[in-house]
């Protein structure tokens, strides 16, 4: 939580801090951009070899098709989002921010970074697999809305778990096993959404819910992260 | 005193095996003698439910208190837990293959208790993942406490998913809110989920306090 | 700097089945360092990482107070100055790039850092992932000084320096002292600290 004091500015200069920082040491090294994308892209050329040049049908493609994109979106997601929690530990940089960041603040810094590197990883694997995949989608809107609100949760959902897992043994078989079980109801959701969005059906209460998650995952993140991050 | 009500569970337990299969009568719509397993099934699944309730109750006490005490009363609860929600897993499977005529279907009774029985696991994963008692007690208590706060949009999402539809029969309180149940057989269903839960509360002191002399053996 | 004093009594850590701390009490005024020793695994880091809200000791209590105010671990961890060998900077950032960003968390001025640097004699435009060892000691001391911290945790503070870093870090470390600090300095061999210290030996 943010300290009771008039310190908000600070607060927010924190964050942003930790935020440009961590952008900064990504764009130098290009490390989870790179293994991102090419997880996404290699994923998504054997499906689509799989399928053949014609592709799935209508009537199989748009069931399955949703399926597809977001086991890409999420294999990805878990490949790279972990990675901003563990290196601090791996390489003891942690120590010098338990001793100067404001949890919260260095949280949000974390989360935003985590939240842009899946909405720039959608906007790179989206329109790839809508071409590759020849799926027609009935209500853009509805779709754009649906990645961005399930590229979030995926990352709220993700960076708590990737600050509790950094500090355990055994890191990237545990990271699967903590995260299934919270990210569950976030996928069958999405997956419901997207389907929506490409046969042009209403969606009915299901973007509220979206959001609803997104915001549970992130004040619960919040309140608890102070818990997993000092002693 | 301990010992006097061990007993009188040992035999409200016996009693309700016999009335299970000698007092209440085997319900209508249903093949051969198999509802009788619901006097098992439904105490057991509904006992893993409140194990988990007792669990989170006992991980948001320790991060308030920091008392190692209460992570070891959470970590028996999840334990325990997830003996029972084994237990009501393969006795709906059981009846599954009799009724259905296959133990698994992905009936949406079946996928939440899969959804279930995987937190459970990822959180006993989670504790042998960490060799500090403190972190381990902490990391612990925050994924309880998450579990709890994300699992409820599970069983929220879950029934508008339309490929999903359910054969499983209507809970013991039925979606008009009646209790639509013979009454020997309700009253050997409620007999039971009190012993359960009984059963469940007395071998969770057991746990814990066992677990409190392991480690003060260790130290 | 009136009313700052740093107390710890009975402190308790283990590992497992190690008993790293046992009973362990100290207590440090202004203007003074308290110089605790002992060898290889006997307590000293641990310790210093309890002192630092680090490390949750099994029992026992940390009390800081500065300007009269007892604080939390939060506050406890924010205001020490830490050096210590477990102590890594961002590898791909160079040296001022990584003070600037925690000159911004602890919302200090950049001026600080800069002027610290040339104390210490530290490349501002060097990767820290290029630093030689006693150049990451140098930077340690850069980091642990920016906000101008009333306790210094010291855990083996001059190790890799040269006998011009020491010069600089010890210069710090007595001006510091007679600003009316205070230090707490972790060695496994004793050290000379310029003025009559308690001692604490560990082990």
């Amino acid at each position: 939580m943010p300290p009771p004091t008039s310190r908000s500015a600070d607060w927010l200069a924190e964050a942003g801090a930790v935020f440009v920082k961590e952008w900064r040491c990504e764009l130098r090294t290009r490390y989870a951009l790179n293994t991102l994308a090419l997880f996404a892209f290699t994923t998504l050329v054997v499906a689509s070899a799989g399928l053949g040049p014609l592709g799935a049908s209508a009537a199989v493609g748009t069931p399955v098709l949703p399926v597809l994109l977001w086991l890409i979106l999420l294999f990805a997601a878990a490949a790279g989002l972990p990675r901003s929690f563990v290196q601090e530990e791996e390489t003891h940089t942690a120590t010098a921010l338990r001793l100067a960041a404001t949890p919260s603040a260095l949280f949000c810094g974390k989360l935003a970074y985590g939240a842009t590197l899946m909405v720039a990883l959608e906007a790179l694997v989206a329109p790839l697999f809508l071409a590759m995949m020849q799926l027609d989608v009935a209500a853009p809107g509805l779709f754009v809305a649906t990645l961005l609100g399930g590229g979030y949760g995926l990352a709220a959902a993700n960076t708590l778990i990737a600050a509790m897992i950094a500090q355990a043994r055994g890191r990237s078989t545990l990271f699967a096993v903590l995260a299934f079980p919270v990210t569950l109801p976030l996928l069958l959701l999405v997956v419901e959404l997207t389907r929506n969005a490409v046969a042009g059906e209403p969606s009915g209460g299901a973007l509220t819910q979206l959001l609803l998650y997104d915001a549970t995952v992130t004040v619960a993140s919040l309140m608890l992260f102070p818990v997993v991050w000092n002693p | 005193m301990k010992n006097l009500l061990a007993a009188l569970l040992w035999l409200w337990m016996c009693l309700v095996l016999v009335g299970a299969f000698f007092y209440a009568p085997a319900a209508a719509g249903f093949i051969g003698y198999s509802s009788r397993i619901l006097f098992f099934h439904v105490p057991l699944a509904w006992t893993a439910f409140v194990a988990f309730l007792v669990a989170a109750v006992w991980s948001g006490l320790y991060l308030v208190r920091g008392r190692p005490g209460d992570d070891r009363a959470a970590a028996a609860a999840v334990e325990l837990g997830f003996v029972y929600c084994l237990l009501a897993t393969l006795t709906g499977a059981m009846w599954a293959r009799t009724m259905w005529g296959a133990f698994w279907n992905w009936d949406p009774r079946q996928f939440s208790i899969v959804l279930v029985l995987l937190f459970y696991g990822a959180y006993l994963a989670l504790r042998g993942a960490v060799d500090d008692r403190q972190l381990r007690a902490r990391l612990a208590a925050v994924y309880a406490l998450l579990g709890v706060v994300v699992t409820p949009f599970f069983f929220w999402v879950v029934p508008r998913m339309k490929r999903f539809f359910s054969l499983h029969p209507d809970s013991v309180v039925n979606t008009r809110g009646t209790i639509d149940m013979e009454s020997h057989m309700l009253q050997v269903l409620l007999a039971s989920w009190v012993g359960f839960n009984a059963l469940f509360f007395w071998l969770h002191d057991l746990h814990r306090r066992a677990a409190a002399l392991h480690e003060a053996e260790e130290a | 700097m009136p009313g700052t004093s740093l107390r710890f009594t009975g402190l308790r850590r283990r590992f497992g089945r190690l008993a790293v701390l046992e009973g362990v009490s100290g207590a440090v005024a202004e203007g003074e360092a308290l110089l605790v020793t002992g060898p290889n695994g006997s307590g000293k880091s641990t310790l210093l990482r309890c002192l630092a809200g680090l490390l949750a000791p099994d029992a026992g209590t940390v009390e800081l107070t500065e300007e009269g105010r007892l604080l939390d671990p939060a506050g406890r961890r924010r205001s020490v100055g830490y050096v210590a060998p477990d102590l890594a900077f961002y590898e791909e950032l160079t040296a001022g790039e990584n003070l600037a960003f925690f000159s911004r968390l602890r919302g200090a001025p950049p001026a600080r850092g800069q002027d610290l640097l040339a104390r210490l004699g530290l490349p501002a435009e060097r990767q820290a992932g290029a630093l030689s060892s006693g150049m990451r000691q140098r930077l340690r001391w850069v980091w642990a000084l920016l906000h101008r911290p009333r306790l210094l945790l010291l855990d083996e503070p001059f190790q890799n320096l040269d006998a011009g870093g020491e010069a600089a870090a010890r210069a710090l470390l007595a001006e510091h002292l007679a600003a009316g600090g205070l230090a707490v300095v972790a060695n496994p061999s004793p050290l000379e600290l310029g003025r009559a210290a308690p001692n604490l030996a560990l082990g």
